[in-house]
């Protein structure tokens, strides 16, 4: 019995750190690949701790996690001590159903909820930026709430009531009484709800995800946003340091409250040891427990010890990047794709700290870019048409452009603050999209591209669309998880215009989508990096530029190439200022700085896109850097990109179009 | 009673502080949990331009898809209805797995002498710290079919094994994640049990088994109701989850309302959610009153 449960306890805890340890041996990965090891190397680590952004996101990770979960414990503690008092059961009832609600409600329900009522709030009231800061915060200390309240509440009945009671006798006042007498009783419930509420905002994404505003970035949202480009073993490193952090922080806690067992044992008064966030979650009276008195108190002293390290790796964590509260600091607020800019990783430049250096020395004011990044445009546009949000530069690509502009969402911009303008080639200035140039300066533009593992593929069927429906290599191709780019694939195969309007044509494209389904792998986004570079999938439509990130990590059994299938789709994320930006000439100074030479080529080299920018495609340390073969791939011989672009590119659909390929990608996912 | 007349008006005073210190919450509760849940409801019967429809709630259960099976008859299922049935089904299998997981764990804990208990808890509560992002992607390292456990499995000549984008794939993500929701309030019944009930039992003849039915069981069952509640509801509202793990095969509710309001179609969005809350109102409601009041509320 005694084995079999032990061996039991092994299965579990090895289930619990599978994953653990696999981000921990993948942290130390020498490629960029999250499933295949090459080498050992300490390069994530460097790269993470360069990496600016992602640390200003843990930082306000644990700011979020600790103020939430601070005012959620003097709240909840409050709330219990007053409910504790309640004689009325219709009160009691009412009470117990409104703070059971955040449990069981779902987080997507709670967080959509919290934004519903913050977006209308915050038009009716005319505030552009009603999501911020604030509204997470406020969103936390609510699912918190209820986990306090119900850590505390238990405390309270154990609790000899005549207590406080005997303390006013004395002469306390009331408070005086809770502080003196009350409190010490409900110390541990009040600790383990504190460490609660912190865990689970730390934990927490779907609430994050809805009511995040703008300036204001966490962890989970950063790596939720990399999903056009990919997670990178970065994110692996950063979790090992958690890890470790963590551990340390147990085991500090441990020796400390084993000293104190071993003094108390000596004075023979500690009956039963116990401590620790090891509580966390159970209802307070857990824990077989005569513990009342003394050995309790060991175990607060435990918990206490775990709250100021944390309280004090915050504060660390607050101070390191200078937040420099300034009267004289403008703020910028860039909302952009997911690994989309130059960010002091490898040996690249980060371009958002060189813009503030550069801004100083030539202004000499300070100026604070708050970046933020999104997954897809779509989730761009809800931020922003929620009017709750407030941005000063945004890097849409073009179907999304013709929407904003159509939608009075953009503002004009002022090319005279613009010099570097000139450096964008004329054929890539009157798109489509912005025909005349007023609302929008290209930033990177590329093409849909097959790539496919030549190892697997036979060569004769490597041509087409026609590959993506080939059953020879039924399992291992990869469908894009997105309506738009995956419907494009199929109305391409057909000869369909991809910005049809035509219900019918609408039909026949999700025929052949469904007859794809039986052949599809997986449909993905990011996930697209692992599966060709690992060699489980061998054929994948994709952005074209993300190949040289792919074959440069793929596993040595894999030889991936690329093609163009003819027509295939242009796509270009230009920058823009929308109407709710608050600082329009600082936008443009950074856009303007943004097509400075070696910011450009830093930011094409890192994205491997194409750059619409003359001077990066001349340059002769960017082509080295690519190599001939990308540089090829990515520019090809085009005589009128305009023309070109214009006739193969997304266009914005109309609502009830939408709306049809909406409920058409629904139709294609629940078979 | 013979009280001492002071005591009345101490009385009062500690009463009126009690009061003071539950008006935040109360304010708090009635502002940011209760009105919002009057705004999805307010979306849910409104249209684009807040004019009421029941457009949005009727939508849910009438709209309808063509589906083709194996034999190429094509049928017609309702949308919706069809997305929340496989919710439901694939959250309750995960349940069912994290019961059946998580119950001996949570009885080897509470049985076990006080500093392996605290051990094991802490232990059990350490990947929470990591983010659940982080952690469901790891699993994908895990389980897709160039994986480690296929690795291992060829290393020691047995046959691959196709995980990664089936059900299971997801249960095994879901399980993951919510399976210490399971653990703790099981455990935290189980440590309250007094072990003599336990040895009286077996004193009396009671089988291994016996005991456990007998006893152990009907005095875990309100935490096995609220480790139910605990993983059913977020297993169920998922989409994180079924995506990566999926392949984005599986489309749940989760998706689906995450769809919609990335579409900026808030108002359907809403309604989804607004259904879904009032379905597990009910689920809840039922489970509740099918075990009385065992389960231990504020009340």
């Amino acid at each position: 019995m005694k084995h079999l449960s032990r061996i039991y306890t092994a299965i579990i805890m090895i289930f619990l750190f599978a994953p653990i340890a696999v981000l921990l041996v993948f942290s130390f990965n020498g490629a960029n690949s999250l499933s295949v090891m090459s080498g050992f190397s300490l390069h994530w680590y460097r790269e993470l701790l360069r990496d600016s952004n992602t640390l200003i996101s843990l930082r306000n990770t644990l700011v979020l996690a600790l103020s939430s979960a601070f005012i959620a414990t003097v709240m909840g503690t409050g709330a219990a001590v007053g409910i504790d008092k309640l004689r009325s059961r219709t009160a009691l009832t009412v009470y117990d159903t409104v703070t059971n609600i955040p449990m069981t409600n779902p987080d997507i329900i709670t967080g959509i909820s919290l934004m519903l009522m913050f977006v209308f709030t915050g038009r009716l009231i005319g505030s552009t930026s009603s999501l911020n800061f604030a509204t997470m915060l406020i969103a936390h200390i609510t699912f918190c709430l209820p986990y306090v309240i119900l850590q505390v509440l238990p405390r309270l009945s154990q609790m000899d009531r005549a207590l406080p009671e005997a303390a006013m006798d004395l002469g306390c006042t009331p408070v005086r009484a809770f502080f003196k007498v009350v409190f010490p009783e409900i110390m541990p419930g009040v600790l383990t709800g504190l460490i609660m509420s912190f865990t689970l905002s730390v934990d927490d994404f779907v609430i994050s995800y809805f009511t995040a505003g703008n300036g204001f970035e966490t962890l989970p949202i950063r790596i939720y946003s990399m999903t056009k480009k990919t997670v990178t073993p970065k994110m692996y490193a950063l979790a090992t340091i958690i890890f470790f952090t963590i551990m340390a922080l147990l085991i500090i806690n441990n020796v400390m409250s084993d000293d104190q067992r071993a003094q108390a044992r000596e004075r023979r008064k500690a009956r039963l040891p116990m401590s620790s966030t090891a509580d966390m979650l159970t209802d307070a009276e857990t824990v077989a427990s005569p513990a009342k008195g003394r050995s309790r108190k060991l175990s607060d002293r435990g918990k206490l010890a775990v709250v100021a390290c944390l309280i004090a790796v915050c504060l660390l964590l607050i101070i390191v990047p200078p937040a420099l509260i300034d009267s004289d600091m403008q703020t910028l607020n860039v909302y952009n794709w997911g690994e989309y800019i130059a960010d002091g990783s490898e040996e690249f430049m980060d371009v958002v700290s060189e813009f503030e250096d550069w801004y100083y020395d030539n202004y000499g004011r300070r100026v604070n870019v708050n970046y933020t990044t999104y997954a897809t445009n779509e989730d761009m546009y809800a931020k922003l048409k929620s009017g709750a949000v407030s941005y000063d530069v945004i890097v849409p690509s073009d179907y999304m452009i013709a929407r904003l502009i159509e939608e009075d969402m953009l503002l004009e911009i002022d090319f005279g603050n613009i010099p570097n303008y000139e450096n964008i080639g004329e054929e890539y200035r009157y798109l489509y999209f912005d025909p005349e140039a007023r609302y929008s300066v290209p930033y990177i533009y590329n093409i849909n591209a097959i790539i496919y593992d030549a190892n697997v593929v036979d060569e004769e069927d490597a041509q087409g669309w026609d590959l993506l429906w080939n059953p020879k290599y039924a399992g291992k191709i990869l469908q894009y998880n997105n309506p738009r780019d995956a419907f494009g694939t199929a109305m391409y195969k057909l000869g369909i215009d991809a910005n049809t309007t035509d219900p019918d044509e609408w039909n026949r494209a999700l025929e052949e989508l469904l007859r794809q389904r039986p052949l599809v792998k997986a449909y993905v986004m990011d996930e697209v990096f692992n599966l060709m570079e690992s060699g489980e999938a061998a054929i994948a439509c994709y952005y074209g530029g993300d190949y040289f990130l792919m074959s440069d990590a793929a596993s040595e059994d894999v030889d991936l190439q690329l093609y163009y299938p003819d027509p295939t789709c242009y796509f270009m994320d230009s920058m823009c200022i929308p109407s709710c930006c608050q600082n329009k000439e600082l936008a443009e100074i950074f856009i303007n700085f943004l097509l400075e030479e070696d910011v450009a080529v830093q930011n094409a080299e890192y994205i491997s896109y194409s750059s619409p920018n003359v001077l990066v495609q001349e340059s002769e340390e960017y082509a080295d850097y690519m190599g001939e073969e990308a540089m090829e791939a990515l520019y090809p011989e085009i005589d009128d990109f305009t023309e070109l672009y214009n006739a193969n590119s997304f266009r914005n659909q109309d609502s009830a179009t939408m709306d049809l390929m909406n409920s058409l990608w629904e139709a294609l996912k629940i078979q | 009673m013979g009280r001492p007349r002071g005591d009345n008006a101490m009385e009062k005073n500690l009463i009126r502080a009690d009061r003071t210190a539950l008006a935040p919450y109360t304010a708090w509760a009635a502002l940011f949990i209760v009105v919002p849940l009057a705004f999805v409801a307010y979306y849910a019967f409104t249209d684009a331009s807040f004019n009421f429809t029941f457009e949005n709630i009727s939508r849910f259960f009438t709209a309808t898809t063509q589906t083709a099976s194996e034999d190429g008859s094509v049928r017609e299922i309702r949308t919706y209805i069809v997305i929340f049935m496989r919710s439901l089904k694939l959250a309750a299998i995960s349940t069912a797995v994290c019961l059946v997981m998580g119950y001996p764990i949570a009885y080897i804990m509470a049985r076990s002498d006080a500093r392996v208990q605290k051990t094991l808890m802490t232990v059990i509560m350490i990947p929470m710290w990591m983010n659940f992002l982080i952690r469901t992607y790891a699993w994908i390292t895990i389980l897709q079919d160039t994986g480690l456990i296929n690795r291992l499995l060829s290393a020691v000549g047995l046959s691959p094994v196709h995980i990664i984008g089936t059900q299971t794939a997801v249960v095994v993500g879901m399980v993951y994640d919510y399976l210490p929701y399971m653990i703790l309030p099981l455990y935290s019944v189980m440590a309250k049990m007094d072990v003599k009930l336990l040895e009286a039992a077996q004193d009396l003849g009671c089988s291994g088994l016996g005991v456990l039915r007998r006893v152990i069981w009907p005095l875990s069952v309100p935490g096995v109701i609220n480790g139910i509640t605990m993983v059913l509801i977020p297993s169920i509202s998922t989409f994180y989850i079924s995506q990566k793990l999926g392949d984005g095969k599986f489309f749940l509710i989760g998706d689906a309302i995450e769809g919609q309001y990335t579409a900026n179609n808030l108002h359907f969005a809403a309604a989804i959610a607004f259904i879904l809350m009032i379905l597990l109102l009910i689920c809840m409601g039922v489970m509740r009153w099918l075990t009385d009041k065992k389960r231990g509320g504020l009340a």
